[in-house]
């Protein structure tokens, strides 16, 4: 299986089709690169999912890898073209059946033809997560600030592209919070959390992987909701909401840091004394 | 996940019904993995021009019969004479049989596939008709529920549903029950008596309603290449002689954009405790309830039996890849773990 899928991915990548991972396909590629290729939501790749029918693949990964292949894109071509057509009408008909609707139409199929979509209007919201999460590769990014203010930067642009449709922003939230769907959203914010680190720069391999991940992942999730309802000229109350969390989570870090580090000393000391005192340890 | 593990290991038993199936291969399947491997590069446009041989009806081939082996023809003959016989009290049937849970999966299977949903738009109306064709849908089950869907829940009246089935018993059933309809939607609705392997030749249910095929001197009409938006089978598939073949032919009265949904019995091979409790019902309880209630044991027991030898999941949805239909996702979607399942496909344009 690992051969085929390799020189499949190889291929797609080849023709700019990879949907997801254009910043993860190369290896000498550094963070600090940004401006990506042209993005590749809009397809044009021939090959249909089900070229060989019984290879199951996964459709998506937690974080990025240099050492394995690509998962395949999450949609097919005309997956791709009925969502992307209907995603132009989000902002006026909101996630619903209704833009899924005019999508199919405005893509030459069918109004029948949403049925293609196995999830009906998560679809669409999965696509939205998609294609803003490839987007956040074009930020321009300064080369020289800290990491804590790059990854500011990155939260915030992604919690702009929320901008135009905000209005149903909250009607998505519900969506994604139905039972059924909750894995695959908690999933999509988990990989935004790495994409946004990944494209910060951090490389730390240590414990802080996981909780840099989970405290982003929940201050991500906490600054989309208080954006819901935020009216201020350029979402400066968000901007301003973002940047006080993360100040926290530094703290909150540091004090974690330094608990632990007193904890440690003491069970260490703690143990020479036993030993000192010829406990077999 | 680990728990279903550990109870597969404690209770191995389980495992002895799900190998019946594995034990007496489905041979068009196999024969269609087979081909699939072989040719796997052939697009799927290119695969609908050129049938492969397993897709073209031959009375002569074996096939299955429930766990018998027959001829395509002896099974159409024998599968009519199961549904003359069960004509009368399928819906009772139905309902003692699944404890009337077949009207959640209908319901789910008309509500997911939402038929008639057209949103307006300023300037010109531009909603275009929709015709859907129920297939094996005698008794109406589907067809009438498309016609509430369409008609009383989306508000759109350019809606026909056209019911098919090989079996007039079956047809004149479910045209008894149209007389309840509104009569908006008895107009939108027709009956015809077709094999689903050929539409080419279908005719109508009543030999008084010669007005539509009139000109037609054998009285039988064809339904024509894209003219078709949403083409539905409901616990029907399982039953024809040749499914790849009926497959290519949903193919071709689709237009393109159009819906292929199958609603059928599936595996519960995913949760070896339900599946247990299942198998013991359907083959234990539901041939018993057919002679008590239906009279008419050997019927239920074909039922059961069929339905073991239906493709899995995934052997099902490589068959509609193969017939030249793409779908999304997984390409099915179980319902109550997988005792039905919803298979999905469009027909791509070209």
């Amino acid at each position: 299986m690992r051969p085929q899928a390799l020189s499949r991915t190889a291929a797609s990548a080849a023709a700019g089709a990879s949907w997801l991972l254009t910043p993860r396909a190369a290896w000498t590629r550094t963070p600090a690169a940004t401006p990506s290729t042209s993005s590749s939501i809009t397809s044009t790749s021939t090959t249909t999912r089900r070229a060989q029918p019984n290879l199951i693949q996964p459709t998506s990964r937690a974080y990025h890898a240099y050492t394995h292949p690509a998962p395949p894109p999450p949609f097919s071509p005309i997956e791709t073209a009925i969502l992307s057509a209907a995603y132009t009408h989000v902002p006026t008909h909101g996630f619903s059946r209704t833009s899924l609707a005019l999508g199919a139409r405005s893509a030459g199929y069918l109004d029948i033809s949403t049925n293609l979509l196995p999830d009906g209007v998560f679809s669409l919201i999965k696509y939205h997560l998609l294609s803003q999460r490839e987007l956040l590769s074009t930020t321009p990014l300064p080369p020289s600030p800290p990491l804590s203010s790059r990854v500011e930067l990155l939260t915030f642009t992604r919690l702009l592209a929320n901008a135009p449709v905000l209005p149903h922003l909250q009607s998505a939230l519900a969506i994604m919070a139905q039972p059924s769907y909750i894995p695959t959203s908690l999933a999509e914010l988990a990989v935004l959390a790495d994409e946004i680190l990944y494209l910060a720069g951090d490389v730390a391999v240590d414990p802080t992987w996981y909780t840099k991940r989970a405290s982003l992942s929940a201050i991500y999730a906490a600054s989309e909701l208080f954006m819901t309802n935020d009216s201020s000229t350029g979402f400066r109350d968000t901007r301003a909401f973002l940047g006080r969390r993360l100040g926290e989570a530094e703290e909150l870090g540091g004090a974690v840091r330094s608990v632990g580090e007193w904890v440690g000393f003491n069970a260490k000391a703690g143990v020479n004394v036993l030993r000192s005192w010829g406990a077999p340890i | 996940m680990a728990a279903r593990t550990l109870l597969r290991r404690a209770l191995p038993s389980m495992r002895s019904a799900s190998s019946l199936r594995q034990s007496s291969p489905f041979s068009s399947s196999t024969l269609l993995q087979s081909r699939a491997a072989s040719s796997s590069s052939s697009s799927p446009s290119s695969s609908s021009s050129a049938i492969p041989d397993y897709a073209i009806p031959d009375p002569s081939r074996p096939t299955h019969f429930g766990y018998e082996t027959v001829t395509e023809a002896e099974k159409i003959e024998r599968v009519a004479g199961v549904f003359t016989s069960v004509a009368e009290s399928y819906d009772r049937m139905n309902d003692l049989m699944s404890f009337g849970w077949h009207r959640i999966w209908k319901d789910h299977f008309v509500a997911s596939l939402n038929p008639g949903f057209s949103p307006l738009t300023s300037g010109p109306d531009p909603r275009a008709p929709q015709h859907i064709l129920d297939i094996a849908g005698g008794t109406g089950d589907i067809g009438f529920r498309m016609l509430h869907t369409a008609h009383t829940l989306n508000g759109n009246p350019d809606v026909r549903v056209t019911i098919s089935d090989i079996n007039p018993a079956m047809l004149t059933v479910g045209k008894q029950r149209s007389t309840q309809l509104p009569a908006s939607q008895q107009a939108a609705l027709s009956f015809v008596e077709a094999n689903a392997e050929d539409l080419t030749r279908t005719k109508p249910l009543s030999s008084t309603s010669t007005t539509a095929t009139a000109t037609d001197s054998h009285n039988t009409s064809s339904i024509p290449s894209n003219s078709i938006d949403l083409y539905t089978v409901a616990f029907g598939i399982r039953n024809f002689s040749n499914i790849p073949a009926a497959l290519r032919e949903a193919h071709r009265v689709l237009k393109p954009g159009g819906v292929f949904a199958c609603l059928e019995f599936s595996k519960v091979d995913k949760h070896p405790l339900l599946n247990t409790l299942y198998k013991s019902w359907s083959f234990g309880a539901i041939p018993l309830i057919g002679q008590l209630v239906a009279g008419d044991r050997d019927s239920y027991q074909y039922l059961v039996e069929s339905i073991e030898r239906f493709p899995s999941q995934e052997a099902f949805r490589d068959m509609i890849v193969d017939a030249g239909f793409i779908v999304g996702g997984d390409g099915f979607e179980d319902l109550t773990g997988g005792v039905a399942a919803i298979h999905k496909g469009m027909k791509p344009r070209v």
